[in-house]
């Protein structure tokens, strides 16, 4: 037990991310409640059977259009939002990897501890993720969350990036983290986050972006694909490849959907595509090694199926080239992995550069994206001569990184004069949390 | 195979039948306990224990029972004791952690055997690292600095102490308020240097050699750094043109590293060749008649085959005759000399040698090329040869370098050499003979206590004149040999006799090498 310098108080680590929200309990290897962090809601339902207890008294819920009203009713997990409800929407907590609404997140948090692990947090420490670019404010916030309406007896908060490290068993590392609407490069030394050295962009949305603009859009050869979920369809046949669908839509579901999750599931099959179908050359981009490549046959919900050639090379190449007529375009164009790793780079001491490309950790759901670590080998290589990356090869680790580091740190007996007591909290107030997680 | 009573008895384990001795009583009950050890039981021993071979318990006896322990019924592997056999009872318990400042209970699974009461066991991990403090006196007498202000360095020093020295971290985190930009060197040089100044400037508990090497771990020395992180800028930002332009020039280097050498190579090889013709060798003629090497150069084989074939005739090589023992003898089948290249030969002096014959006769003998003869001269053995030089330097003989390195020169040095060699090593013989005639003086004259003492001393001084005595005739024949002996008549008369005795054998195989040309081989039979 003491042997390798773990000490399990049956803490809780909660890992909340742009896509899912993952808790568990420390010292496991694997998540126990993995949920969605999309949410469905009715903005006027007349039942107030509400999880979310006292909504918090923030002003700017009305500002946000995205924004529930507080007293709206939460469809959550597994049964929440991938269910088609009459008139329900679909929200996000999360954006650019940040909270920007509290106001679900203690729906959420109690959704994954209480209804999926049937556990008591007043009685379990909780270990809470943060990205990077948090902002103190977001922290002591949800501090104020977990002490004020979950009543844990402690709390702490680290840094992702640092988890990231600590899953892969570093305590210096530059931690190339792609998720689901962020791609960030954290140099962490240490167990600390140079904050110097911090960049990220929305890359993957810019990807996914450009995916969704090859499936609508029409070409030479096709039409635009279209994304109809299948809740919407009411039969279909099967048709040849590149064949028009024959699909007949849901009539009566149609005036009920909303534009938010018509939207949110259109870009579920996006993603989804990208995940079977679209890659990353290993080599750069290149028409021949690209057309040597065999075509991928998809399948959409309407039964429209086609093989995809090079063209689902080009998603991938976003990562890592954007064109200069698109970077002329476009003023705003998410920073790509080059350029965000020699920005992070110039940011660091020459000394620790040599560290730190020695100690490359690759993270991140968006990163298992289908030939990335190779690239991303190639591209460190061309510029560095030293290059180790710890990619780790169980999509579970990749993906949940995070969480696993958090888990990690909260079994370690070392650890535990960490936590920020109920007691503390109630001393020193919000200032604590600042002075504790550094 | 004689068979005895006693093994036919043993074979089907009857008893020993008494067979009384002088000193033992015929009564077997009486006799067993005078053989068999004490605390045996009588019938144990004598009876052989189950899997042991007839012969082999008559080897080993008595002391078999130990043996026949080991070979008790094999059982099976016994079951490994996995700590304990109970069940062990958890429980969950709250603990103390110490290493917190307030009443936090978190609570662990622990044995129910376990202390409560002890300390949490993470908590030595819980190290805090002393940090410098100042008072306001003391920054204001040796803390100024025109740089910083106070609250900068009280800032600096909070903030170095709350992230434990990591300067990465340090550095990172540095937001000092309306100050200027620092870097990572002046942050750690002001550190570093408030540090040495507040333990210079403090009362010091240890010696002075312990305060200095303290200030020296906090030594810093900003310039260098500044120029360290210069250079490995400088290498990061080089462009791929630069990086190739500087792997071409090393590869460059090297080639022409590479052509020194071989330049170098070749000239010395031309060097050699040519100095080979200019230094007074004879005209090298053809491959005709093989390698026209040294005289020194001759291999034990062909030396002892020239020898018997010439009989005694050592000295005939001198003379222009010398072809004729070349073309009886060599190792290697080679063509018989025509009577008139024997004449040409005779004529000019040219004095053909064989080729140094190999171990093996059988091998095509290797090609020797053409040489100076004055390198051929061998060296006297490396122990001895600092010896060998200085005795020579003492008898004024100039050996180092041959003036004329004719052969009839070289034959001479050789046997210089040879002799030197050879007193050289009888000198040490000589002293070691003295020294053995003192151990064995010491021991006569112990006897001599005994009464002894006259006589042996009368053989001793016997022998010592018969040594002085002796006149030197063989050693005086020559003047080298003559002047080597005054470097050994130093030594005592004693060790005189030894001396001149191995010399003149040393000067007789001189002598013997000088006429037959082959000092080197025969100098190790002495």
């Amino acid at each position: 037990m003491v042997n390798y310098g773990g000490d399990e108080v049956s803490a809780l680590v909660v890992d909340i991310g742009s896509s899912s929200v993952r808790a568990g309990y420390a010292g496991d290897d694997t998540p126990k409640a993995i949920i969605s962090s999309y949410y469905g809601y009715k903005a006027n339902t007349p039942d107030a059977d509400v999880q979310m207890g006292e909504a918090e008294p923030q002003g700017d819920a009305s500002t946000e259009p995205a924004k529930p009203k507080n007293d709206a009713k939460l469809y959550l997990g597994q049964h929440g939002p991938s269910i088609w409800r009459e008139g329900m929407e679909i929200g996000n907590p999360v954006r650019d990897g940040t909270i920007f609404d509290y106001n679900p997140i203690p729906a959420l948090i109690s959704h994954a501890l209480v209804d999926v692990m049937r556990s008591n947090p007043s009685e379990h420490p909780i270990l809470v993720t943060e990205p990077a670019w948090n902002t103190p404010a977001d922290r002591e916030r949800m501090a104020e969350i977990m002490f004020e309406e979950f009543q844990v007896p402690a709390f702490y908060i680290a840094n992702t990036g640092v988890l990231n490290a600590f899953a892969a068993g570093k305590g210096s590392a530059l931690v190339i983290d792609v998720g689901h609407s962020m791609a960030s490069i954290t140099p962490v030394v240490d167990g600390f986050v140079l904050r110097k050295g911090l960049v990220y962009s929305a890359l993957p949305k810019l990807v996914h972006a450009h995916a969704r603009h090859i499936l609508v859009g029409s070409t030479q050869t096709r039409r635009g694909i279209d994304l109809y979920p299948h809740q919407l369809i009411a039969n279909k046949s099967p048709v040849e490849p590149s064949a028009p669908p024959r699909f007949t839509l849901r009539e009566d579901r149609m005036p009920g959907t909303t534009d938010s999750w018509k939207t949110w599931y259109e870009n579920r099959e996006v993603d989804e595509w990208i995940q079977s179908v679209a890659g990353v050359l290993d080599q750069g981009w290149n028409e021949q090694a690209a057309a040597a490549r065999p075509p991928r046959q998809y399948e959409f919900p309407t039964g429209y199926n086609m093989y995809f050639g090079p063209e689902r090379y080009q998603v991938g190449e976003q990562f890592f080239y954007h064109s200069p007529q698109l970077v002329a375009s476009n003023p705003n164009l998410p920073k790509n992995i080059p350029t965000l790793l020699s920005e992070s780079l110039r940011a660091c001491d020459p000394d620790l550069r040599q560290v730190l490309m020695g100690n490359v950790v690759l993270t991140g759901g968006g990163s298992l994206f289908a030939g990335f670590a190779d690239r991303l080998e190639t591209e460190l290589l061309r510029n560095f001569p030293h290059v180790k990356i710890h990619a780790p090869g169980n999509p579970i680790e990749r993906r949940y990184g995070g969480w696993l580091g958090g888990s990690i740190l909260a079994s370690l007996g070392t650890f535990h004069q960490l936590w920020i007591s109920k007691e503390e909290w109630q001393e020193h107030g919000r200032a604590i949390v600042g002075q504790r997680c550094k | 195979m004689a068979i005895s009573a006693s093994d036919i008895r043993s074979a089907l384990s009857l008893p020993v039948p008494s067979t009384p001795g002088p000193s033992q009583p015929s009564q077997p009950a009486l006799r067993r306990p005078q053989i068999q050890p004490a605390g045996k039981p009588a019938n144990q021993s004598t009876k052989k224990p189950e899997g042991i071979s007839r012969e082999l318990y008559a080897l080993i006896g008595p002391s078999a029972p130990s043996l026949a322990a080991h070979l008790a019924k094999p059982r099976l592997k016994q079951k490994p004791n996995l700590g304990g056999s109970g069940k062990v009872k958890w429980e969950w318990r709250p603990f103390k952690n110490d290493a917190r400042g307030d009443s936090l209970q978190l609570s662990h699974w622990m044995k129910v055997t376990s202390d409560p009461e002890a300390e949490y066991p993470f908590v030595k991990y819980n190290v805090q690292s002393a940090p410098f403090t100042y008072s306001q006196d003391e920054y204001t007498r040796f803390l100024e600095d025109k740089e910083w202000t106070k609250e900068e360095t009280d800032y600096l020093f909070n903030i170095v102490n709350e992230y434990d020295s990591r300067w990465y971290v340090v550095y990172d985190r540095y937001e000092y308020p309306e100050g200027p930009a620092r870097t990572l060197e002046d942050l750690k040089d002001r550190y570093y240097s408030v540090c040495r100044k507040l333990i210079r400037n403090r009362p010091w508990a240890g010696d002075e050699s312990s305060k200095i090497q303290f200030i020296s771990s906090y030594q810093f020395d900003k310039e260098r750094e500044v120029t360290r992180k210069g250079y490995i800028a400088s290498l990061e930002t080089r462009t791929a043109a630069e990086i190739a332009e500087e792997e071409a020039l090393f590869i460059e280097l090297k080639r022409l590293e590479q052509n020194e050498r071989r330049f170098r190579k070749d000239r010395d090889e031309l060097l050699r060749t040519l100095l080979g013709v200019d230094s007074g060798l004879p005209d090298v003629i053809g491959e005709e008649d093989g390698p026209v090497g040294l005289v020194g150069e001759t291999g034990t084989s062909g030396f002892k085959k020239k020898k018997g074939v010439k009989g005694g005739v050592g000295i005939g090589d001198e003379s222009p005759m010398t072809p004729s023992v070349i073309s009886l003898g060599p190792p290697v089948p080679r063509r018989p000399q025509s009577a008139k290249s024997v004449a040409q030969d005779a004529i000019h002096c040219i004095v053909r040698t064989d080729p140094p014959a190999s171990s093996t006769p059988v091998q095509k003998t290797t090609h020797v090329p053409a040489h100076l003869r004055s390198f051929k001269i061998p060296l006297p053995k490396t122990a001895i040869a600092p010896k060998v030089t200085q005795a020579l330097t003492e008898l004024g003989v100039q050996h180092a370098r041959l003036v004329m390195p004719t052969r009839e020169n070289c034959m001479q040095i050789e046997s210089l050499l040879d002799a030197a060699t050879a007193l050289v090593e009888t000198k040490k013989v000589v002293d070691r003979v003295e020294q053995e005639i003192r151990v064995l003086r010491v021991r006569l004259g112990m006897r001599g206590s005994e009464g002894l003492e006259g006589g042996g001393e009368d053989d001793a001084d016997k022998e010592a004149d018969k040594g002085r005595g002796t006149p030197m005739e063989i050693d005086e024949g020559k003047e080298e040999e003559g002047r080597a002996q005054s470097v050994a008549s130093t030594k005592s008369a004693r060790g005189r006799k030894q001396s001149r005795r191995s010399i003149s054998v040393s000067s007789i195989d001189t002598s013997a090498s000088m006429s037959t040309r082959a000092g080197t081989k025969r100098q190790k039979r002495s």
